[in-house]
């Protein structure tokens, strides 16, 4: 009497053939395709409850699906008036249109990266990031990209757990997480402007200007340092993340 | 417009799969909406490519599982080992707690929380984690599963048979450090 070969049991147990006359006759088959179906039916209970909620599927609309809204009120112009006001229109109506379809897709795609970094570090190993040596962290990132970046002033409650290179547009930044009060953040560091990150709402704080953006459940917050641009992403409030890039001595000229 | 239009009407009624699939390779559910969101971005920038007829579900799944891997990819952490290689790398044998068949598996397992059972299942490497997944819980075909996770559909049998393999081991050591195991005998 032979037993199922691993095929078959796979077979069996996901219901793609019968069982065999064997799998009756022995027990030992029988028992195994048995637990099998019984982890097979508990694992797709577990799942049962899982829906996307509803403010994801708003913001997938919003971010992705949503059509750009558009005027198109000259269309109603008189025929003679038309050519005379077509050159007007492509000023005042089309640039703007353009600039309005094209950038929010570009500060999107922006910011939607840097949340990436974000949620990649918090993502990658917590037991790996977990207590980093600033100076460890600063050679290594200079080791990688050729330039030093400034590093955090840490205490009052924060402290370094690790740093990475991943990739923006196309090139490789530093980036490093820092476990602060209000939960862990990145530091992300690009040479783009705030404004070509599509960070266009700006703060006073410390006698510092930032800028802001959001996406999904994350906030950004940029501030100009030596020619970088550090942007702090993370679940606090903008308010909160202007607070932690001062505590960390970001918001300071260098 | 009509993209757009278009696109929404066949890939939003999958949400709640792709959120699912997410959430079986991420654990954690901000995370698995970030990958949502990029996976639906991502779509729509490559929705001139979709083949009418083919399997929207299985296309952005696909999509979804590529998303992961570049995440996966795009980072090297400072001093040591990330395990992004997790993916096709070598894996552990699954604990052995025993060879015998689990005889009352089913009513030990109604002791598992959910999240205990999705904690387990998210413990294996990330493919064999989705590919488990799709199988069991979205129960597509192999061929299905195959086109995702870009291997042959022996292959897909073959790590969707070691994913039980490992899965059964971890949930049967849960379910000895519970102390469940071997009641009921």
């Amino acid at each position: 009497m032979s037993h199922l070969t691993e095929e078959q049991f796979e077979d069996v147990v996901q219901g793609r053939t019968p069982a065999p006359a064997h799998v009756a006759e022995c027990p030992a088959c029988r028992d195994r395709v048995a637990e099998a179906r019984a982890v097979r039916a508990r694992l797709q209970a577990s799942f049962a409850s899982v829906h996307a909620g509803a403010g994801l599927a708003d913001r997938l609309r919003r971010a992705t699906v949503a059509e750009p809204r558009r005027t198109a009120k000259f269309l109603r112009l008189p025929r003679l008036a038309w050519a005379m006001a077509a050159a007007a229109a492509i000023l005042v109506v089309a640039i703007p249109t353009v600039l309005y379809l094209t950038t929010p897709s570009a500060a999107a795609a922006a910011q939607r990266e840097l949340v990436r970094i974000h949620t990649g570090n918090l993502s990658a190993q917590h037991d790996v990031l977990t207590g980093a040596d600033p100076a460890q962290v600063a050679a290594y990132l200079k080791a990688q990209l050729g330039f030093d970046l400034a590093t955090p002033r840490l205490g009052q409650g924060m402290a370094m757990r690790g740093c990475c290179v991943a990739h923006f547009k196309g090139q490789a930044v530093g980036s490093y997480v820092v476990q602060t009060p209000r939960g862990p953040i990145s530091v992300i560091v690009v040479p783009q402007a705030p404004k070509d990150l599509g960070l266009t709402e700006t703060f006073e704080a410390g006698g510092r200007t930032f800028w802001g953006g959001a996406f999904a459940d994350n906030c950004i917050v940029a501030t100009r340092l030596g020619g970088f641009t550090y942007c702090a992403v993370g679940e606090p409030a903008h308010d909160v993340l202007c607070e932690i890039l001062l505590a960390l001595g970001l918001g300071e000229q260098s | 417009m009509a993209d757009r239009k278009n696109f929404e009407s066949i890939a939003m009624p999958h949400l709640d799969a792709v959120y699912r699939a997410a959430v079986a390779l991420c654990r954690r559910e901000n995370e698995a909406e970030d990958l949502v969101q990029l996976t639906y971005a991502k779509a729509l920038e490559q929705f001139g490519s979709f083949a009418p007829g083919t399997s929207v579900k299985a296309w952005l799944l696909q999509i979804l599982r590529n998303a992961w891997i570049d995440e996966l990819r795009h980072r090297r952490v400072v001093g040591t080992v990330v395990s992004i290689e997790e993916n096709g790398a070598a894996v552990a044998d699954p604990p052995h707690v025993e060879e015998a068949a689990w005889e009352n598996s089913a009513a030990v397992l109604e002791n598992f929380a959910d999240d205990e059972v999705r904690r387990a299942l998210g413990e294996l490497p990330s493919d064999q984690r989705l590919t488990l997944f799709l199988v069991d819980v979205e129960g597509m075909s192999q061929e299905e599963v195959a086109a995702i996770t870009g291997v042959a559909a022996g292959t897909v049998k073959s790590r969707t048979s070691r994913a039980r393999a490992v899965l059964r081991g971890k949930l049967m050591a849960h379910a000895k450090d519970l102390g469940l195991l071997g009641r009921g005998r």
